[in-house]
């Protein structure tokens, strides 16, 4: 153990020493303030048939509590799975592997600094609660222990589980992150469905990573018993209903079983059994490993063709014919869209293809409102590289050395973007235009520019991919969970749909200066 | 008759017009001089990368000498116009390229030190998107780039991912890149790392070929490169220029101090301290060990050999540390 404290020292503050960190924490603190809407918010986090707790510790402490362990289970994952990916980006990989350190040390390691990266927001959520608490101050005592009990016992476990989860991932999935994020959210989706599974085992939390199976049943039992109801479970998770008239409960949380607390030590034994099942299989660095043999072959042949140096640099420049200059920006769109079809898996393709035809024959509204969000996050990866890629790459040195880079290269990057949004949407824009929807066709267009603007300024801004693949998580789960304020492909019905249209004119207009702006201090201060 | 006059005065006038401005070009290159004066870089109050350097850079071929971290890539940057100097200027004959950047970028050729590719495309490809950054096109592109993939011995591979290339290969489509332009200013940082001797000898041809009509800065650590390319070397320490000569008369600034001597095995270590070590080279049971003497005056039974480029420029930096 002594040995890999330093690794994860390291990985750690490499993680948490950036921009892109420090506005995660700040939208952490903005995400962990609204755990708690005020009394006359238009949403709740927490319901149960139209009841609502009262504002005591044990309600705030236990709603921030699982709403950290939901959130972080999802969002915390997309932030964490790029650990071993680093290190083959930075070549440090390679001398880690000669190192003498075993593999199941190494993604160890690496689980333990994700950890860490969770558990360092998963902090700042529980500060957060407590200044909630006292904040929107309902007269009810401050009793620490609610508060310090859900995170322990809830978020402390799954976030290890995730931690785990996230090594796994890549080790099995590789740098496949999209094929990763299904994956890990239909698993996620599967232990959502236990919460509120009335087996005996399930509420014991045994086959529950998050462990809210257990609240569940506390507050149906609470409300059943003392209310005369009869419902069956509560919803977790950001729920708009306008402003619904909720019947306040007083809950005074959960009484503790062994039971439960040794299901979490269960669940943390899986997650280190996981990462030592994954380094049975970690290819430490060894990609050549991973080849087919056909592939081997081929590449070996092609590698073979490459070795011998049959004739050397030289050139005779007269031969070289006169140059003719061409300051458009078409060459450079094109080559972006290139680069933008060819990012990520290429079987992909067949699942977007899928979802793009799907999107010609199912209900419009569908089509619209889910169909296309999703379409449109599995190429969370494209869009998060638009303008991050030749610094990730290291071409940034020539593309800000060339002939204005600021009005040819990032128009055509943003361009490049817009054509494979828009190309995307195409489906729900033809449909809408059959259906002389003027209004939809302008907001879906708006949508897509948004969404590369915003990845462009974004990726400006932080130098990195995470933030955006977060903060477009984020923003999917909320329009698919139809937020009307994240409404940015105008999905859903508004009281003023001008104003969201020219709300969402507006951003890309202040998103796009930004970038420009961003950029051009970029391109003159390496 | 006045008419005559006055349309063949009219004739030559514009005769005159045409041919100095289509020589205009010619002019600009045939006298092109990079000037740079006072120019520093800081970073911040404690750590200042270049500091008041002044050169003027004609065509042909500058080396750049100088320890880790004397400040040459940030030199080399700046001219390259991705990084802002604090404080100086950079003239391309007289036009200021920090205020008008993209002068320089039409005649620049860059190859930089640590850069990357696009592991997903192939070398053609990759030329394509760099010749589109640079605003290179037409129907000879494709020609250009053929020849310039023939020209770094590329071809067999011009369709396979960058990704897969080795590090030697890399490093040619970067030569192969910064050539695309037909530049006029040249800047190669560290070019030769990764690539083998014969590799090594051909680039330095091909730097001499190029040198003919444009300005070449080149950085090296290895100073045998600098010392068969460049026809003047400037040698940078701590940001500033210690000196900037051709390189026979900063060779002739270490004459008369390089000497070589036998030891004993014993002998080497007291010797190390009173005397700059260059070379050891092990004969029979002693060290033939060439060192400078900053003094000027040679340890008993020492000869005094030829100086070259390298023991000048141990010599000069030991001097100014």
């Amino acid at each position: 153990m002594q040995y890999i404290y330093p690794i994860i020292k390291a990985d750690y503050l490499q993680r948490t020493r950036s921009y892109s960190f420090l506005i995660t924490l700040a939208i952490t603190i903005f995400m962990a303030y609204s755990f708690i809407p005020a009394q006359d918010a238009s949403y709740t986090t927490l319901s149960a048939n139209g009841y609502k707790g009262a504002y005591n510790s044990a309600w705030v402490g236990y709603v921030s509590g699982i709403m950290t362990t939901i959130m972080l289970s999802y969002f915390g994952f997309l932030l964490i799975n790029s650990g071993i990916k680093k290190d083959i980006d930075t070549e440090v990989g390679l001398i880690i592997a000669t190192t003498p350190i075993s593999n199941f040390k190494y993604l160890l390691s690496k689980q333990l600094s994700n950890y860490l990266v969770l558990l360092t927001i998963a902090g700042i959520t529980f500060c957060v609660s407590i200044g909630v608490f006292l904040i929107r101050g309902t007269g009810y005592p401050f009793i620490l222990s609610n508060f310090i009990l859900p995170y322990m016992f809830f978020a402390v476990p799954a976030l290890f589980v995730v931690a785990a989860l996230a090594v796994v991932g890549e080790v099995f999935l590789g740098k496949r992150n999209i094929l990763q994020y299904i994956v890990y959210f239909m698993l996620c989706g599967i232990c959502m469905g236990f919460i509120n599974s009335k087996s005996e085992a399930s509420a014991s939390g045994l086959f529950d990573p998050f462990g809210l199976s257990l609240i569940t049943k506390s507050v149906t039992n609470h409300i059943n018993t003392h209310y005369a109801e009869n419902i069956k479970g509560v919803s977790f998770g950001f729920i708009f209903n306008g402003q619904k008239v909720y019947k306040p409960f007083v809950w005074e949380g959960l009484n503790w079983s062994a039971l439960f607390i040794g299901s979490r030590l269960v669940w943390m034994a899986m997650g280190f059994a996981l990462v030592y099942i994954s380094s049975l299989f970690f290819h430490r660095f060894d990609f050549k490993q991973a080849l087919s043999a056909k592939k081997s072959e081929k590449e070996a042949a092609s590698i073979s063709l490459a070795q011998p140096m049959t004739k050397p640099i030289g050139m005779n420049k007269a031969a070289l014919p006169s140059l003719t200059f061409n300051y458009g920006i078409y060459p450079l769109v094109k080559t972006e869209f290139l680069l933008l079809i060819r990012q990520g898996n290429k079987w992909l393709w067949l699942l977007n293809s899928g979802l793009w035809i799907a999107m010609c024959f199912v209900p419009l509204n569908i089509a619209h409102a889910y169909l296309l969000p999703i379409l449109l996050f599995l190429q969370v990866t494209r869009w998060s590289e638009l303008a991050t890629k030749e610094k990730t790459n290291r071409v940034h040195y020539f593309a800000y050395a060339s002939y204005k880079p600021l009005q040819r290269m990032l128009p055509a990057q943003i361009l490049a973007g817009i054509v494979l949004a828009v190309s995307l949407c195409l489906p729900v824009i033809i449909r809408c235009a059959l259906a002389a929807g003027i209004y939809a066709i302008v907001d879906v267009i708006n949508g897509a520019i948004f969404l590369v603007l915003l990845a462009v300024t974004l990726g400006i801004l932080t130098g990195g991919k995470k933030l955006f693949e977060v903060f477009f998580f984020l923003l999917t789960y909320s329009v698919l969970n139809k937020l009307p304020v994240t409404d940015y492909l105008g999905s859903l019905p508004h009281q003023n749909m001008n104003l969201g249209l020219l709300l969402v004119l507006a951003l890309n207009l202040v998103l796009l200066l930004i970038s420009f702006v961003a950029r051009r201090y970029q391109t003159r201060h390496l | 008759m006045p008419f005559i006059k006055k349309n063949l005065f009219l004739s030559l006038a514009v005769t005159f017009v045409v041919n100095v401005v289509s020589y205009h070009h010619i002019i600009l290159y045939l006298y092109m001089a990079l000037s740079i004066t006072n120019l520093s870089k800081q970073y911040n109050a404690e750590k200042t990368a270049v500091s008041n350097f002044s050169l003027t850079i004609n065509k042909g071929v500058l080396g750049l000498l100088g320890p880790n971290g004397a400040g040459k890539s940030t030199l080399m940057k700046i001219i390259a116009t991705i990084s802002k100097p604090s404080g100086g200027s950079l003239l391309l004959d007289d036009i200021d390229i920090v205020q008008n950047p993209n002068s320089i970028r039409k005649v620049l050729g860059y190859l930089p030190q640590d850069f990357g590719v696009y592991p997903n495309l192939n070398a053609y490809e990759f030329l394509e998107y760099i010749a589109a950054m640079k605003g290179v096109g037409g129907k000879g592109l494709r020609q250009r780039i053929d020849l310039l993939l023939e020209g770094v011995n590329l071809t067999a591979d011009a369709k396979r991912p960058i990704g897969s290339y080795s590090g030697g290969m890399k490093q040619r489509i970067g030569i192969a890149q910064a050539l695309l332009n037909d530049p006029k200013v040249l800047i190669f940082d560290e070019p030769t790392v990764g690539l083998d001797p014969e590799e090594r000898m051909r680039f330095r041809q091909l730097i001499a070929d190029l040198a003919q009509d444009s300005i070449i800065i080149l950085s090296s650590h290895i100073v045998s490169d600098i010392e068969t390319i460049a026809d003047e070397v400037a040698i940078m320490q701590s940001g500033k220029l210690i000196t900037h000569a051709p390189q026979h008369e900063i060779i002739k600034q270490a004459e008369g101090r390089i000497f070589e001597v036998l030891l004993n095995n014993s002998e080497l270590n007291a010797f190390k301290h009173q005397h700059k070590v260059i070379d050891t080279a092990r004969q029979a049971d002693q060290i033939k060990v060439r060192y400078i003497s900053t003094s000027g005056s040679a340890a008993p039974s020492s000869i005094p050999v030829t100086a070259t480029l390298e023991d000048a420029y141990l010599f000069l930096t030991q001097n100014n540390s």
